[in-house]
């Protein structure tokens, strides 16, 4: 009794194998120009609905994005990306090609263009975001020198980590003197509050942990050099933009116009409201703009000026030291300033942000 | 004659076992040096072995392995303790297996990967957290295991035994350790797997040291060649466990027959 | 003497209630020992009124559909899949070899380690999921499959050669019927497996809906109540999956004769 199939059958296993690779690599099989462009952001899910977080809310409130590219015949596709993992989980997306831009951090692309993945600037997201310090309620730290030793929950390699370094460094000390946990934002918190770890980087969700009462505030970028805040940017893929020029410019002014609506300062109201769907409470983020030593229609400047080439030279020196990368990235060559001169030029922008020529030095 | 052929065929059958996995890694290295997919995406072989060489000669596999190792140990035995011990009694009286059963089955449907979020936020993200992680991985397999084994002993058993007036020592020997072990054996074998499953997961998701942190701190330097060293030190370990498990099987059931 | 045995009987039924009780008593106490406590203890009426806001917002039956739909299509996948593989492996021996170790040794790598070399290969989306869910499936019914029809015993094998059956008639008409206990088992086995990793990738790549999704963002806004909700949601869930399948396989192995 032999019932022996002759052939070897796993040659079938193999091609089920090759498809599901060749599957996931090459769904970007697009022709040139691009019929679809994918824009990966930030999204909270609430109620099973995807809300978006910062400038891409404007785009999509604003809808013009979506309409000038249906008119090109390019569908608009939101990649919705968790707050959790921002950094890796766009870089794995520019990596295998299943997004085209992206909203996002500093650090991470950093990461990313040094591991040989090749991305571009479009548009530069304003004056960033503040990073703060929070130690749990009781505890008796007030400076950073009071956590010497002590653990501190950052997740590694996401932007914070550039601002708390400059913290680091500017207080004399080093990251080997204090105990780092790589812990995710959540995690991050949750160790806080269970008094697992003695201090926390974060963002603005520090005073989220402050009316919890399981944290509170010691320091925070918003009273440090301007260019210590975190940076995020509008990414796009060095390829993508080089073969779709033209559905990148459209992006550009997207963004270019989203940033100039919300920089008036009588937006302020609306902008809360729709880029805050995030749960996180309203009065959370007019505490995260107010009383900061940047100006609000300023905090959204999108220019090319040496404080975004000074910052990125910076973040780039520092995860060579860190030793975050292997490989040096030339951080000039990051910078893709046509889009935005061609927008800001089109919308009759000249003139409304002063570029910053030469950049604070950090202390 | 005879002798030759068991010996070819033999041979036959070993070196085909190592066909598959031969051909997996020779296809992978051909991908790699055809270049199909970025290095960034998938690295050679070579590479993997040079990264691996790397993190061993640093000492930082040694110190990964090291602690989730010892994660795994420690969170295993207390597992193990207690489901036993928690089996027997639910096993042996009737009125504690009717106060804790419904309890118990109900926790049981639970995956353990499930608390994870409810367990960082109790014990936050240190070492009980995570030897928790494992001891309840392994706790409910092998209460279920030494449960089930505990009340497959017929009765009959002690009966016989009785009627053969065995000394306690000897009705332990020849009647309750053979019946329990092997299913309890198999108990250990599967709760030793989720153990290291969950215990690889809960690195994943908050740990400053082990193989599950490496590999997130690879993903999130965008280090592909160290989440792969990670994969297969990780694949070796359960591989391992689960030989050395089921070696144990094999021996105690010819000890058993003997 | 009756009422006695009744009462002992009686006191039996009540005395699984008990500890469940006796938990909520002392978490409730505990909960009212302070801000600090509340953190972990959250108070039973706080349970409730989350429980109701999930309800009431859809946020649980959204993320809950999301999680069984990963699940099934995986257990859809990885267990055809499976059956293809175990089948093959059982009739064909040169197959087996073949396979064989590299199924053995593949299995051991724990599944969510994978989750970092998936996500870059094939994206953090729903594909990702399926694709981990579908290898959580797989390999028990692999193995039950190949076991069952291994099993088989061998005189209908033997029939099957008298009726001049070829190998794809004996897989229909023969091993696939004999081995269907086994399957089932490996069936059983693969829902359990496959519910784990939806939730656990749910976890670990915390991207669209699910209820994984849904305790990541409680944790995150230290919001106990919600998770308790979605631990214990995820244990109902699995407790009915798990029950619905166990009747398929008595409806579907009632021909067997029942000792």
């Amino acid at each position: 009794m032999n019932f022996s199939v002759k052939n070897g059958t796993p040659v079938i296993a193999w091609l089920l194998v090759g498809f599901a690779f060749m599957f996931g690599l090459l769904t970007d099989a697009n022709a040139d120009p691009a019929k679809e462009v994918r824009i990966a952001t930030v999204a909270y899910n609430v109620n099973g609905k995807i809300g978006f977080n910062g400038t891409a809310a404007i785009v999509e409130e604003q809808g013009w994005l979506k309409e000038e590219l249906k008119k090109q015949g390019v569908t608009l596709t939101w990649v919705p990306v968790t707050a959790q993992s921002v950094g890796v989980t766009i870089n794995e997306g520019f990596a295998n090609k299943s997004i085209d831009f992206a909203g996002y951090g500093d650090l991470p692309s950093i990461i990313l263009n040094s591991g040989g993945i090749e991305t571009r600037i479009v548009v530069p997201g304003g004056r960033g975001n503040n990073v703060y310090l929070v130690v749990p309620p009781n505890s008796t730290a007030k400076t950073l020198a009071d956590l010497k030793g002590k653990r501190i929950a950052l997740h590694r390699g996401r932007p914070w980590e550039i601002a708390f370094a400059r913290y680091v460094a500017a207080s004399g000390f080093k990251f080997s003197d204090f105990k780092i946990s790589n812990l995710n934002p959540g995690a991050g918190a949750a160790a806080l509050a269970a008094g697992n770890v003695d201090a926390f980087v974060t963002l603005s969700d520090a005073y989220q942990l402050e009316d919890k009462k399981v944290g509170k505030i010691i320091w925070s970028t918003k009273s440090a050099a301007q260019d210590w805040k975190m940076r995020a940017e509008l990414w796009g893929a060095k390829d993508f933009i080089a073969q779709n020029p033209a559905i990148t410019q459209i992006i550009a002014t997207a963004y270019v116009r989203a940033v100039y609506w919300t920089s008036q300062e009588e937006h302020l109201d609306d902008y809360l409201k729709i880029a805050n769907q995030n749960g996180q409470p309203e009065n959370v983020f007019r505490r995260e703009y107010s009383n900061d030593s940047v100006p609000w229609k300023i905090r959204w400047s999108p220019l090319f000026d040496d404080l975004v080439l000074d910052h990125y030279a910076n973040v780039a020196q520092y995860s060579r030291q860190a030793n975050l990368i292997r490989k040096d990235v030339n951080t000039k060559q990051l910078f893709d300033a046509r889009f935005l001169n061609a927008a800001i030029k089109e919308l009759k922008l000249e003139g409304y942000w002063q570029p910053r020529k030469v950049a604070l030095k950090g202390a | 004659m005879k002798k030759i052929r068991d010996l070819a065929n033999s041979l036959h059958t070993n070196a085909l076992f190592f066909v598959s996995p031969i051909l997996l890694l020779l296809a992978w290295a051909w991908v790699c040096s055809a270049g199909i997919f970025p290095e960034q995406i998938l690295v050679s072989p070579a590479g993997v072995y040079q990264t691996a060489h790397e993190l061993w000669g640093s000492g930082e596999l040694q110190s990964h392995l090291h602690d989730s190792l010892y994660r795994l140990v420690l969170g295993f035995a207390i597992g193990v303790l207690l489901g036993m011990v928690f089996g027997v009694l639910m096993g042996l009286f009737k009125p504690i297996d009717a106060f804790f059963a419904p309890s118990f089955n109900a926790l049981r449907q639970v995956p353990t990967i499930a608390f994870i979020p409810m367990l960082v936020m109790i014990f936050g993200v240190e070492e009980t957290f995570k030897i928790v992680v494992v001891a309840k991985a392994a706790f409910f397999p092998i209460t279920m295991a030494t449960y089930d084994a505990v009340k497959g002993i017929p009765r009959s058993y002690f009966e016989v035994s009785k009627v053969y007036q065995l000394s306690h020592f000897s009705l332990v020997r020849h009647v309750i350790l053979p019946a329990t072990v092997p299913p309890i054996l198999t108990g250990l074998r599967l709760a030793l797997g989720r153990s290291w499953m969950v215990l690889v997961a809960a690195e994943l998701i908050a740990a400053d040291s082990g193989i599950g942190q490496m590999m997130e701190m690879g993903r999130q330097m965008f280090r592909i060649d160290i989440v792969l060293v990670g994969v297969l030190v990780t694949g070796l370990i359960g591989f391992l466990l689960d030989r050395s498990l089921r070696s144990v099987e094999t021996h105690l059931g010819r000890w058993q027959q003997s | 003497m009756n009422i006695i045995n009744q009462f002992l009987l009686n006191v039996k039924h009540f005395s699984g209630l008990l500890l469940p009780i006796t938990v909520a008593v002392v978490w409730e106490f505990m909960s009212r020992q302070g801000d600090a406590y509340t953190y972990i203890f959250v108070p039973l009426s706080q349970i409730y009124s989350g429980f109701v806001e999930l309800i009431q917002s859809g946020e649980l039956l959204i993320n809950l559909v999301a999680t069984l739909q990963t699940t099934v299509i995986g257990l859809v996948i990885g267990g055809f899949a499976g059956l293809f593989v175990g089948g093959l492996m059982a009739v064909s021996p040169l197959a087996n070899k073949l396979i064989g170790p590299l199924y053995h040794t593949l299995r051991q790598v724990p599944l969510l380690g994978l989750i970092p070399l998936i996500a870059l290969w094939f994206g953090n989306d729903l594909f990702s999921k399926i694709l981990i869910v579908s290898l959580a499936a797989f390999y028990p019914i692999v193995l039950n499959t190949f076991e069952g029809m291994r099993g088989v015993e061998h005189k209908y094998v033997e029939v099957a050669s008298v009726l001049k059956f070829n190998r794809l008639q004996l897989l229909i008409h023969v091993l696939l019927p004999a081995a269907t206990p086994s399957i089932m088992t490996g069936l059983m086995h693969a829902l359990a497996f496959a519910w784990v990793s939806t939730v656990g990738s749910e976890l670990l790549f915390s991207t669209g809906p699910g209820v994984g999704g849904l305790m990541l963002m409680a944790q995150e806004s230290s919001r106990m109540d919600i998770v308790i909700v979605a631990v214990v949601s995820i244990g109902l869930t699995g407790l009915l999956m798990n029950a619905s399948l166990s009747h398929l396989r008595q409806y579907l192995l009632r021909w067997r004769s029942v000792r």
